[in-house]
């Protein structure tokens, strides 16, 4: 062959190599669950993404909330696992003890969307005493109480404001005959958010100021008492109440068995969808209408100290964070508060009444402090240990020092 | 009479037996040692590379911990009751597809696919059944008047026995298929003969068929045993071991230890005492079989 | 006269009616719940059969969800392990009958007492083996698992029928100038075949519904297999029986099909020569 023609040769295949690594695009592996499955709002917002940034490509993966804090363990610690996820504040604590979140601080200062962010939210993505930031805040609620209004009126009864009423109307309002209860509590998976919720509108908390764990004071214990009461001395809740997940709960209200669900915004399309004025929504109920309180808890986004695309991943994530996509989340099926400002400044849902009891909410949630046992309680201890209170197996005190000790141990 | 084996066939042996023996050492046997290792570690999953060494304080804490001794309870009541119940079901099965009928083999056929089907999917289909307020067996045990409302059975105190049922269904086949296979090589004769003698159909069955399918019953439910002690699909998907502990075996309790506490150490600790705790109830169990006069049966001569 | 024909009629077709229904209700009532809209399901008291069936649920899963990549998947991990376990299997097997060594009945035993061993004990080793070897997240990783452990069962079925054909056939057919591959393959296999079908449907049924390993090496829903990915599916779908129990019907329909080929010979194999005590 003549040496011109090897040398063009040789210079085509080099632009062919140099042409398709650059064209070569960097996989973003994201892991994420959904309270619904059906709703295809998360595919269409990857899918623009993924058009508006052609050397990006993101992958997603849905895993059931119940099984994710488990999968994503196994993953990464398997050497594998997603680079950026949908995460809780639960996990906090047991993944940053295990050094694996990458402190996004650094790629927050240059992004522009940071002042949008209400500013105390910050706070849930961070460890106490650490420098630094390990999620980027998205979507997150509080909890509050939806009621059948229609029952309510019925029965000529007020909407409860004080524990006593609560449970007043929760008795009022059974009737195991007609397979009816008083109120849906939530002994199953993913069942401790409402739980806290009630304990804190009880005066209980989990860390005192000084950081120390009092979930286990006197205060607790008599909190804790009257829950698991409304399930064993009173009777107000469902035979099957020790191990209902959401779906069980949600399936009771929405075919009319139960009065009373404690839940948040995220299922409230639903619920105007099912029931229209049937349903209405209420503050948790507080032993102490002076001081009310009530749960809350922030889902946000984590890239992983493990991932090689880190760049890429908090460009994702941070995307999701910006007005239009987190506008049209949080209008979604499943959608939650939004963390921008700029967002929650809408007519959409500052004149919804769900949003604005959610954001009422905010000024007294109480969220779970990030300690390495955190995630073992969220994912295990809290539902042990509260299905055998719920039995009669073990008494309020023992089912709380089993939690303490969960907490302030990681194990 | 077996050949001799030549100079050019020593190697045969070894070259056939030669990749069982490899898969074994490195799927089974060096796992084992890594695991007996590990079990007298600290161990995080997230971290096994902090492991502190810790000796038997990990088994020490195990047999020292209520729950350990409450998932032997459970795992004893779970295969006691679904070893028993299978075989009583499996045998009366058998005794019925022994008998001449058309389409028999149809429904021989027919009777094995529950063994077939996957625990995941079996444990769907008895959730399903038992759900405490749209389940077609609440139903049914009301319309039979022995309940008088229906009962949410995987969230009660009992709901171990909930998985039994379902593992009965999933197990009587087996039974019914070996003890089937063991009765077909009982010689006619034998029956004839016990007939002459006035035997009745339950006396032909306890002096004829009982002892000489012994053997198939011996190595049948050791094999039941061990695989149901083993067995924890079941119990992970239709109840998780809950609620709280009530359904909780020993395997369901080691897998919770290592992937929710993440402590892989004393995870794999209870697992080691359980393999430790089967070969010695099944070196009882085989004690008390060859007491009765069989005589002659160890592992190595099945 | 007629009465005792008519006695022993029902006294044969009631108990196999009885135990027809033992065997195949649950599989009954999870195809007609398939068949219901949520509206007929979650109804009380409990309708039986379908006022107005319909195959809605069946096509929302085909469309939307991961099934035929589950199948697929778990096509060829069973595929895989069929073969590699046939093979070394029916090699063992072959070797334990046939020749007589120091240590045959040890080894045996061996094989057996692995059976002991809960996956839980195992399956961290083995996770950390398989990361070691990079081996995480594939089907390879599967395929070698599910062998291992289907070893020692298929091996001694295969032994026991090995032994059950007299090696006065082997030598026979030395005699006649054949080589031992040649005795193998033209003399034992052919009669072994029933216990051949027999220990490749326990490899079969024993690979297509393992569980625990599936879940625990593999984290990405392309690799899940058929089990794994059923359980992923009722945590997602949790109270849409419609849906799980078409999900249901899916899964088993490949193993059913199966099994219907296969049985007469497997339960013929059963019979025939592994319970020769």
């Amino acid at each position: 062959m003549r040496k011109s023609s090897v040398a063009l040769t040789v210079v085509a295949l080099v632009l062919f190599l140099l042409a398709s690594t650059a064209a070569a695009k960097t996989r973003v592996t994201y892991w994420l669950w959904l309270d619904d499955p059906t709703d295809t709002t998360v595919q269409e917002l990857v899918e623009e993404f993924n058009r508006l940034h052609p050397d990006i490509e993101v992958v997603t993966e849905t895993i059931p909330l119940a099984n994710y804090y488990d999968q994503l363990l196994m993953a990464i610690s398997g050497g594998g696992g997603p680079d950026a996820a949908r995460f809780k504040d639960w996990w906090l604590g047991a993944f940053y003890d295990a050094d694996l979140l990458e402190d996004l601080s650094p790629y927050i200062a240059n992004w522009p969307g940071a002042d949008d962010v209400v500013p105390n939210l910050w706070n849930t993505g961070m460890i106490p005493g650490v420098d630094g930031i390990f999620m980027l805040p998205h979507q997150y609620i509080t909890f509050y109480l939806y009621y059948r209004a229609d029952w309510f009126a019925e029965a000529g009864l007020n909407p409860p404001r004080t524990f006593d009423e609560f449970l007043e109307a929760a008795l009022k309002l059974t009737d195991p005959a007609n397979n009816r209860y008083g109120f849906g509590l939530r002994g199953g998976a993913g069942g401790q958010d409402q739980w806290l919720a009630f304990m804190v509108a009880g005066g209980a908390r989990i860390v005192d100021e000084a950081g120390n764990i009092v979930i286990n004071s006197p205060k607790a214990v008599e909190v804790n008492q009257w829950y698991i009461d409304l399930y064993r001395k009173h009777q107000v809740a469902p035979p099957s109440a020790p191990t209902d997940a959401y779906a069980q709960v949600v399936g009771a209200f929405q075919a009319g068995n139960t009065a009373m669900m404690a839940h948040h915004v995220g299922s409230s399309v639903m619920m105007t969808d099912v029931f229209g004025d049937n349903v209405g929504v209420l503050p948790i109920p507080a032993a102490d209408p002076e001081n009310p309180a009530t749960m809350g808890t922030m889902s946000g986004n984590v890239v992983f100290s493990t991932s090689d695309v880190k760049d890429a991943a908090f460009k994702f994530i941070s995307w999701l964070s910006e007005h239009e996509a987190m506008d049209k989340w949080s209008k979604s099926r499943q959608g939650q508060l939004p963390v921008l400002q700029s967002v929650a400044e809408q007519d959409y849902y500052t004149q919804n009444e769900f949003f604005r009891v959610s954001l009422e909410g905010g000024n007294y949630a109480i969220v779970w402090p990030p300690l390495p046992g955190t995630g073992y309680v969220a994912s295990y201890v809290w539902q042990n240990t509260m299905q055998r209170a719920l039995l009669g197996e073990i008494t309020s005190q023992q089912m709380l020092d089993e939690i303490a000790k969960a907490l302030r141990e990681g194990n | 009479m077996l050949r001799r084996l030549n100079e050019k066939e020593r190697f045969t042996p070894f070259l056939l037996l030669g990749p069982a023996l490899l898969l074994m050492l490195l799927i089974v046997a060096y796992p084992l040692f890594q695991a007996l290792r590990l079990s007298l570690f600290d161990a995080s999953l997230l971290r096994p590379d902090r492991a502190r060494f810790v000796g038997l304080t990990n088994y020490l804490n195990v047999l020292r911990d209520p729950l350990f001794l409450r998932s032997l309870l459970n795992s004893t009541i779970w295969v006691v009751g679904c070893v028993t119940l299978q075989f009583t079901i499996g045998m009366l099965g058998a005794l019925l597809l022994n008998r001449e009928f058309p389409g028999r083999g149809l429904v021989r056929g027919l009777s094995l696919i529950p063994w077939a089907t996957s625990g995941v999917l079996v444990s769907l289909m008895w959730t399903w059944m038992l759900d405490g307020n749209y389940g077609v067996i609440n139903d049914i045990l009301v319309r039979l008047g022995l309940i008088s409302q229906y009962r949410p059975w995987l969230a009660l105190p009992i709901s171990l026995g909930g998985v039994i049922a379902a593992n009965v269904w999933q197990g009587a086949p087996f039974f019914a298929v070996m003890l089937l296979a063991a009765m077909q090589s009982v010689p006619q004769e034998l029956y004839e003969a016990a007939r002459i003698d006035g035997a009745g159909r339950f006396q032909q069955f306890r002096s004829v068929t009982i002892p000489l399918i012994m053997p198939t019953i011996v190595i049948t439910t050791m094999l039941r045993i061990v695989w149901t002690a083993n067995y924890m699909d079941l119990v992970f998907v239709m109840t998780g071991g809950g609620p709280g502990n009530a359904s909780i075996i020993l395997p369901v309790l080691s897998y919770i230890t290592a992937y929710k506490k993440l402590k892989v150490g004393e995870a794999t600790a209870m697992a080691v005492l359980q393999a430790i705790l089967l070969i010695i109830t099944l070196f009882v169990y085989l004690r008390l079989v060859n007491r009765k006069g069989e005589g002659g049966l160890s592992l190595y001569e099945v | 006269m007629r009465y005792k024909r008519v006695k022993e009629f029902l006294l044969l077709w009631i108990p196999i009616a009885l135990w027809l229904t033992f065997v195949l209700f649950p599989y009954v009532w999870m195809f007609l719940t398939s068949l219901k809209e949520p509206s007929e399901l979650y109804t009380s008291p409990i309708q039986y059969l379908p006022k107005k069936p319909t195959f809605a649920g069946y096509k929302l899963l085909m469309e939307t969800t991961k099934f035929p990549q589950f199948i697929l998947n778990s096509l060829l991990v069973v595929g895989g392990t069929l073969l590699v376990t046939g093979t070394v299997s029916t090699a063992a097997a072959y070797c334990f009958s046939r020749f007589d060594f120091r240590g045959k009945g040890k080894l045996f035993g061996m094989f057996l007492v692995t059976q002991m061993f809960p996956s839980v004990l195992l399956v961290f080793s083995l996770f950390l083996i398989m990361r070691t070897l990079g081996l995480l997240n594939t089907r390879l990783a599967l395929i070698v698992a599910h062998s291992t452990f289907a070893l020692p069962f298929t091996t001694w079925l295969l032994t026991g029928f090995f032994n059950s054909i007299p090696k006065s056939l082997d030598e026979a057919a030395t005699i006649d100038g054949a080589t031992r591959w040649q005795t193998f393959w033209y003399v034992l296999a052919p009669l072994s075949a029933p216990g051949v079908v027999a220990a490749l449907t326990y490899v079969f049924i024993y690979s297509w519904n393992e569980f625990i390993y599936a879940l625990t090496f593999t984290s990405s829903i392309d690799m899940r297999t058929v089990p794994v990915g059923l359980n992923t599916f009722m945590g997602e779908y949790i109270i849409r029986w419609d849906l799980l129990t078409a999900g249901g019907v899916i899964t088993a329909i490949p193993i059913v099909i199966f099994f219907m080929l296969v049985q007469r010979r497997l339960v013929q194999g059963l019979t025939a020569g592994a319970v020769k005590g």
